[in-house]
């Protein structure tokens, strides 16, 4: 049976309905802002993201140095500084949005830890019970079996 | 005879019980956590991280929580379009920071110096409280363990005992 199991990849499980409590509070159940706040992360932290920002950069300063066309921000790059600026100005708050969500996360996982394992320490305790119980019994069966051979032993004597 | 089977049916009953203890209501009760930090927690590390934080840690968190919403990057943008928007087609008011707008970067530079620090303020809080969890997850299988030992003594001790049980068979049928 364990066999069967397959270990889904990270692209699999996102489209599907989740099975841990956790991720379906967390993903299959955010509120929109909670999923532009992931896709946003999830844009700005990709090699995408950064490959197109180097080109635009490159494009920006080539454009303005080169005699091509009309230098709409010529050197030191007055305008482009501002652009970057805006940049760090938006990674800063939603790098903190995206951290208040694994923080968040992260607080979830812990209570259904703590749930879980009030529950398997209770399923623990329920076994050794058991088990004690099956001795009891196996005790008794054992002592019955003495009785009885001490019986024999004297109706022989 | 009789105690003997009336114990047997005890002990399912006690087993289905957990069953139903352990799978239901898990997701009721996490889901009325989910968005409220300030619930009642059940994991000793988030009570430690919540319950039990500093007056600095709370205005960590809550500057943290601040900075990182919805609103705050709302209200950003609108500032921004309303400065460049007065700055360029302003009437009635002075053109204070004209283009390039060399004011609003220093501006934008100066949340961003601020945002760096508190991104970092609110990471420590996090590997922290990491600390703690792996602490409590260490104390944890440490307790595990000693269970899984007691439940391994009771079971060799049965073993024993039916072992008794067999040599006793085997004695009477030799």
């Amino acid at each position: 049976m364990s066999d069967d199991a397959v270990i889904p990849t990270g692209r699999e499980v996102v489209a599907a309905q989740h099975k841990h409590p956790v991720n379906v509070l967390f993903h299959d159940e955010a509120t929109t802002g909670e999923r532009v706040a992931d896709k946003v992360a999830t844009s700005i932290g990709s090699w995408w993201f950064l490959g197109i920002q180097s080109v635009f950069i490159a494009i920006w300063i080539s454009l303005n140095v080169l005699m091509v066309i009309n230098h709409w921000d010529p050197y030191p790059f007055i305008l482009l500084n501002l652009a970057f600026t805006i940049q760090a100005a938006y990674t800063g708050p939603v790098l903190l949005l995206s951290g208040n969500r694994q923080a968040q996360k992260d607080r979830l996982r812990l209570e259904h830890t703590a749930e879980v394992a009030e529950t398997s320490e209770r399923a623990t305790i329920d076994i050794l019970q058991e088990i004690e119980r099956n001795t009891e019994a196996t005790l008794k069966v054992l002592q019955h079996l003495k009785k009885r051979r001490d019986a024999s032993l004297q109706a022989r004597a | 005879m009789a105690l003997g089977t009336s114990e047997v049916t005890d002990g399912t009953e006690a087993a289905d019980g957990t069953e139903h203890l352990g799978t239901a209501g898990v997701l009721e009760r996490l889901r009325l956590k989910h968005r409220d930090p300030d619930a009642d927690h059940k994991h000793p590390a988030n009570v430690t991280h919540y319950e039990t934080a500093s007056l600095g840690e709370r205005l960590a968190d809550r500057l943290s929580g601040l900075m990182g919403s919805w609103p705050f990057i709302i209200v950003q943008s609108l500032l921004m379009v309303v400065w460049v928007y007065l700055n360029v087609w302003g009437i009635f008011v002075a053109h204070w920071d004209p283009y390039p707008f060399i004011l609003l970067n220093l501006a934008l530079s100066f949340q961003a110096t601020y945002a760096g620090p508190i991104v970092l303020l609110a990471g420590n809080r996090q590997s922290k409280k990491d600390r703690i969890t792996l602490e409590h997850a260490a104390d944890e299988s440490d307790k595990g363990e000693e269970q899984i030992n007691r439940i391994l003594v009771e079971i060799k001790k049965n073993t024993a005992l039916t072992v008794q049980i067999l040599n006793e068979l085997e004695a009477e049928t030799a």
